[in-house]
């Protein structure tokens, strides 16, 4: 720990008045986003789902924050991770509280502006942004930071937090598959384990972290539940489904399974009924790409669900979104150290983000692609970047390359954290799904 | 059967009329602050110039950035939409159709029925389209018709920025101060933007036959920087200011047999 005489080292002396006053305009902001954006999911689907509601009220933050809060009192640890990569079955077999710190605000990050320049990743300028100003709960109740250095901004964004709160980096290797990247990362994983013991004091033992793994494989259940229901003709709208795995990161983890399970039964009776949330011909698109974090960057669902044609999301792959759950860990024995190692083969090798290479490049992306193409049905890909985010807006070519080959369209959507480019992107999406349309009518 | 199309662009409006697959009319005005006011104005001259009225039309598309706010229209088709089904029922090989207008550059690759496939936008900033031009000869005091024939007289080009139109200003600015020849710097203004557009272009992919459309398209220095650009011939149908709208009055055809 650092002392508070210690110099920043990158983060600016902002006055108390200035972070109010900015933390209020940005808050009124996101409450109206918050409220706007469920509103508009509301009155896409009538007759939405009534185990929808739950998920409207976790999805403003104030709730969770209360809760968490009170949990804190009790001498309970928070720990805020960044990347999906961050092994959160310790973070709960060390009875801390785990969430997702990502900012989705597009306000905050022209506050990151003033630290770093516009040419950085939106997403990890807004997260500064919102540590300026203590806008996000989640990363203000954090005790600690778990930070995976998977790209080039994720690196900086970790020592910029550290200005105020104690971050923990992992890194992880840029190659899975070979024997010293294992090494490497099970190394990773075992010295996260020592830092999560060290803050919460809780020594996690076999018991402890059988049932952490056990809680999180439920939620799995759920969450995979939710995806193949989704494999069919539209039963629940996209955003819908994306609001359900998006609380995910900041939800109570038991609570949010039972919540999904009964979505999931919910919709089940839909299906039954032939109850569809659009009609069967809407084109059925996937995104892949960028993360979309709750509550502003809502805009391309929301576009691509709203457009004049409209299309359905039956899918996406993002680790925002349905890369976040879909792989469970998979023990043989329930000893401490298979446990540990099934928990760093699921968070190596089960990622598809574009951090990684190998010999065939990231096949693991393109393989997953072309599987969720085919049992979701997909008629069209939306290639969602925002600037700054080299990886993904790299690894496009080599996406779009396979996805011709496949005869599915695919279009390279490039975006900022804003709002006023709202009205460009809709005459992309509109003549992308007109496109889809065409093809579908032949 | 007779249909419009109207064209609601960044800086003027286009309409055309269609009777049984043929031109009638054409009529444009400036979108200024009322592009919906600018599209009635211009459909009204239209349907003079044809002999017809409002009633004799069976179907309005609209096409556009400002396609929603036309008050006449019956439906809407994307630009690139029209601009493929115009393309290939002006030239049915065409394959790749460019459109260059005001403020946006874009290109749509289409099958034989001219139904789109792909297509790709230029990035936000105006720099490989038409206000590009417009911003250069302010800057190079040329009247912006003249930007072409001038270009043509050099032999070799300038070196410009074209990443923004205003970084490129001051560029022809300090060009001009070392005092470069005009025609040259012309020429770098056009292979400036054809580099932008033909890039764009590339991740396409360029198939034959490419067709220049949009209001740029009569530019003979545009035409002659993108054509050395591409390395392909390009063709270039009369009137390419307005095939966003004839595309939309072919849609709107479609859009009475559907129904």
């Amino acid at each position: 720990m650092k002392s508070q005489s210690e110099e920043k080292k990158y983060m600016p002396e902002l006055s108390e008045k200035e972070v109010e006053e900015l933390r209020k305009a940005i808050t009124d902001t996101s409450q109206r986003v918050v409220a706007e954006n469920i509103e508009k999911m509301k009155k896409a689907d009538q007759n939405r789902p009534e185990a929808m509601n739950y998920f409207d009220e976790i999805a403003d933050f104030a709730q969770r924050e209360k809760e968490i809060r009170a949990a804190k009192k009790e001498g309970k640890k928070v720990i805020g991770y960044m990347c999906l990569h961050a092994p959160t079955e310790l973070i709960l077999a060390a009875d801390a509280i785990p969430v997702r710190v990502n900012s989705g605000w597009y306000d905050a990050s022209k506050l990151g502006d003033r630290i770093v320049p516009v040419e950085v990743c939106p997403m990890v300028r807004s997260t500064i942004g919102a540590k300026m100003i203590a806008l996000s709960p989640y990363l203000e109740l954090s005790d600690a930071l778990i930070s995976v250095l998977t790209c080039d901004a994720m690196t900086k964004l970790g020592e910029i937090l550290s200005d105020y709160t104690p971050v923990w980096a992992m890194t992880v290797p840029r190659v899975k598959d070979s024997a010293q990247s294992i090494r490497l990362w099970n190394e990773e994983i075992k010295a996260i384990k020592a830092q999560i013991e060290a803050l919460t004091g809780n020594t996690i033992k076999g018991k402890q972290l059988k049932s952490a793994i056990e809680r999180t494989q439920k939620a799995t259940k759920a969450f995979r539940r939710l995806q193949d229901l989704r494999k069919g003709p539209p039963v629940i709208m996209g955003r819908d489904a994306m609001l359900v795995n998006q609380t995910y990161m900041w939800d109570d983890i038991d609570r949010w399974t039972e919540k999904t399970e009964a979505l999931c039964d919910e919709l089940e009776k839909r299906v039954s009924q032939k109850n569809w949330v659009c009609p069967t011909d809407t084109p059925r698109v996937m995104i892949t790409g960028t993360p979309m974090i709750w509550p502003d960057n809502w805009k391309v669902p929301t576009l691509v669900e709203e457009a004049n044609p409209q299309g359905i999301l039956v899918a996406d792959e993002l680790c925002s979104s349905e890369r976040l759950l879909y792989d469970p860990v998979g023990v043989d024995e329930w000893s401490i150290s298979d446990m540990l190692n099934a928990i760093g083969e699921r968070y190596l090798m089960a990622s598809t983000c574009p951090c990684f290479t190998s010999e065939d490049g990231n096949e693991d992306r393109i393989n997953w692609l072309l599987t969720k193409i085919k049992d979701w049905n997909i008629q069209g890909v939306i290639y969602y970047v925002v600037r700054g985010c080299m990886l993904y807006a790299m690894e496009y070519t080599r996406v779009k390359k396979v996805l011709d080959r496949n005869n599915i369209p695919v279009y390279y959507l490039d975006t900022e954290y804003t709002r006023e480019d709202v009205g460009q992107m809709k005459t992309r999406v509109e003549a992308f799904l007109e496109m889809l349309s065409a093809r579908i009518d032949i | 059967m007779i249909t419009a199309g109207l064209d609601l662009g960044t800086q003027s409006v286009k309409v055309v009329i269609v009777k049984d697959g043929k031109v009638v009319a054409r009529s444009k005005a400036f979108s200024g602050f009322d592009p919906a006011q600018a599209a009635e104005q211009a459909l009204g001259e239209a349907l003079k110039e044809a002999n017809l009225s409002m009633s004799d039309v069976r179907h309005v598309t609209s096409t556009g950035s400002g396609m929603e706010m036309a008050a006449n229209s019956n439906s809407t088709v994307s630009m690139m939409g029209a601009d493929a089904k115009a393309g290939v029922h002006l030239f049915p090989n065409a394959r790749t159709i460019i459109d260059v207008g005001a403020e946006e550059a874009r290109a749509v690759r289409c099958d034989d029925n001219g139904i789109m496939m792909d297509f790709v936008v230029n990035e936000r900033c105006a720099a490989g389209a038409g206000a590009f031009i417009e911003a250069m000869a302010r800057a190079l005091e040329v009247k912006l018709e003249d930007m072409g024939l001038l270009s043509l007289k050099a032999e070799r080009a300038s070196s410009i920025n074209a990443s923004c139109v205003i970084f490129g200003e001051s560029d022809v600015v300090s060009l001009i101060h070392k005092q470069e020849s005009k025609p040259e710097i012309a020429r770098a203004i056009f292979e400036a933007m054809a580099d932008r557009v033909s890039s764009m272009v590339h991740r396409l992919g360029v198939n034959p036959e490419v067709l220049l459309v949009g209001g740029v398209a009569k530019d003979v220095g545009f035409v002659a920087a993108l054509k050395r650009k591409l390395g392909v011939d390009i063709l270039i149908p009369e009137c390419p200011e307005y095939v966003g709208a004839l595309g939309a009055a072919l849609v709107a055809v479609n859009r009475v047999k559907k129904v």
